[in-house]
């Protein structure tokens, strides 16, 4: 209904041009001032008035607010910013300060970076950790955790028949050396060898590879200072 | 006379013009205005006398109990980057560790005990693009002098002493290594959670007749006797997490000028990239360091 209405309100306005013209043409030419039109001819805003110049103080008050030229926001100054610290990743470079007094010449990321190196340890290895304190332990490697400092592996042995697991962190100083006892046959399929707990897949105790493995190195070392896996 | 007109306003000639009633002596008299109350507050009879202690409601009282608690220095604003371990070299122990790093961090203002009650340094890190931010914090910053700040905090101090210049940089060598730290943060938000997850209530019996309420809390209060109520704080199901939380005497292991960064002794509450506001630890020895030395 809107609709038809403004259409009508349209052609009223054609009807009264109709109608002005044939009455006022018969009669007289003079020009329609005022007409309604359908369309209104574009005309400028006016511009504002000036301001007078000079313009006593006491006047100011009877000016509105956002025109007063004493009321005028000013301008504010931004500070540009102070350079920002260069570092980006901040745990990375304390993980690298550490390395490099941990593991200076890099032996041991290369030693279990196992994505990057090959000649690395890798999940299904046999190691054997010695320690500053403590007495040395070896394994099967069930997992290798890549985590900069923090890196870890897991190792699984058996004692006195019962399962054992000890997580070593790799870089830190009570680690005197990691020897690889034995490698796998085979590349596993998998980072994680959890599967190895279950009974049907647990290897048992390492203990007979890791003393073959030392008789083996004391006999090569006792004949040739050579075959030293030590690192 | 008006309470809200001094003296010294009453004595202007101007304000002559106000008066409606005939002056006396020469004293001028002045409109009162404002909202005054019908029922004045009156003094109890039993308040006045000799031998009543002074009482303890105002601010120079309140900086008097807590000069022993507050620190006499400023604190900083860092983010939390992450966690990590770091070695001890003497025994090769593990200590778990976190990373925080500062921003452009510059003192804004000083609270002053004349104007606002208390003394803090009101600092701020980071930076904003000022089209994003309100004119009137953009205002604060362009007055003082400062860059349009990210994150903005106040670290209260004892007094004067430890009001740091206005746009003086805060490094990471203002804290020592070795020192201790107080962390406040925001902790992770765990959003609606239940009353197990919340308050470790113990739920209710996976069986034995309980039916669709495993994870819920029992009753919620007495019966008649208790006043047919449920008393108020109430441990309920609600928001969980995302709340203020301090770990007070945090021991500072590294310190990173060039980068900012502030490797601290154990965790702190949040996600990475939280704020982190550090200040000198309350329960610990104050440093050696003078409140206002210069850092940078």
């Amino acid at each position: 209904m809107a609709n038809s209405s403004s259409i009508l309100q349209q052609l009223g306005c054609v009807r009264s041009l109709f109608t002005t013209t044939t009455s006022r043409s018969t009669t007289l030419q003079t020009p329609m001032v005022g007409r309604r039109m359908l369309s209104t001819v574009y005309s400028a805003k006016p511009d504002p008035i000036p301001f007078p110049k000079g313009l006593p103080d006491q006047f100011y008050s009877q000016i509105p607010k956002r025109m007063r030229p004493d009321l005028a926001p000013k301008k504010l100054k931004i500070v540009p910013p102070p350079p920002a610290p260069q570092c980006k990743d901040a745990v990375a470079a304390v993980t690298q300060a550490q390395l490099k007094t941990l593991d200076p010449s890099g032996k041991r990321m290369r030693l279990f970076d196992y994505r990057r190196y090959a000649r690395s340890v890798k999940p299904g290895d046999i190691i054997r950790v010695t320690f500053k304190n403590g007495d040395p332990f070896a394994g099967l490697v069930l997992s290798i955790k890549l985590r900069g400092a923090d890196t870890s592996v897991l190792l699984r042995n058996q004692l006195t028949r019962v399962g054992v697991e000890m997580s070593v962190k790799v870089f830190s100083p009570n680690v005197e050396s990691v020897e690889i006892v034995q490698r796998s046959e085979k590349r596993k399929r998998r980072a994680r060898l959890y599967y190895m707990r279950q009974p049907r897949h647990d290897m048992g105790s390492v203990e007979n590879l890791v003393t073959n493995y030392l008789r083996q190195k004391r006999a090569l070392a006792g004949k040739k200072d050579r075959g030293n896996k030590k690192r | 006379m008006s309470p809200r007109l001094s003296g010294q306003l009453a004595q202007l000639p101007l304000l002559s013009i106000w008066g409606s009633c005939p002056t006396v002596h020469g004293q001028v008299p002045i409109r009162t205005f404002g909202i005054r109350s019908l029922n004045p507050p009156k003094t109890s009879r039993f308040d006045v006398g000799p031998g009543l202690p002074i009482l303890k409601s105002s601010p120079t009282a309140a900086l008097e109990r807590k000069a022993n608690t507050l620190p006499l220095r400023t604190g900083a604003i860092a983010t939390k980057k992450g966690m990590t371990g770091l070695y001890d070299a003497e025994s090769g122990k593990r200590i778990a560790c976190t990373v925080l790093q500062l921003d452009r961090l510059e003192v804004i203002s000083h609270k002053t005990v004349q104007k606002h009650g208390y003394f803090a340094v009101q600092m701020g890190a980071g930076w904003r693009r000022p089209a994003n931010l309100t004119k009137s914090l953009l205002g604060h910053f362009s007055a003082n002098g400062v860059s349009p700040k990210r994150h903005v905090c106040e670290f209260r101090v004892k007094d004067e002493t430890g009001l740091l210049p206005v746009g003086q940089a805060v490094n990471a060598n203002w804290f020592e290594v070795g020192q201790y730290v107080d962390a406040r943060s925001n902790s992770k938000g765990k959003g609606f959670a239940g009353v197990m997850k919340r308050h470790g209530f113990g739920g209710q019996d996976r069986s034995h007749g309980v039916s669709l309420t495993h994870r819920s809390l029992g009753s919620a209060g007495p019966s008649q006797g208790g006043g047919s109520r449920v008393y108020p704080g109430k441990k309920m199901a609600g928001n969980m997490g995302n709340e203020q939380n301090t770990v007070q005497n945090l021991k500072i292991l590294q310190v990173d000028q060039e980068n900012g960064i502030i490797v601290v002794n154990g965790s702190i509450s949040g996600p990475k990239g939280c704020v982190v506001r550090i200040q000198d630890a309350l329960k610990k020895p104050w440093p050696e360091v003078a409140a206002t030395s210069k850092s940078t």
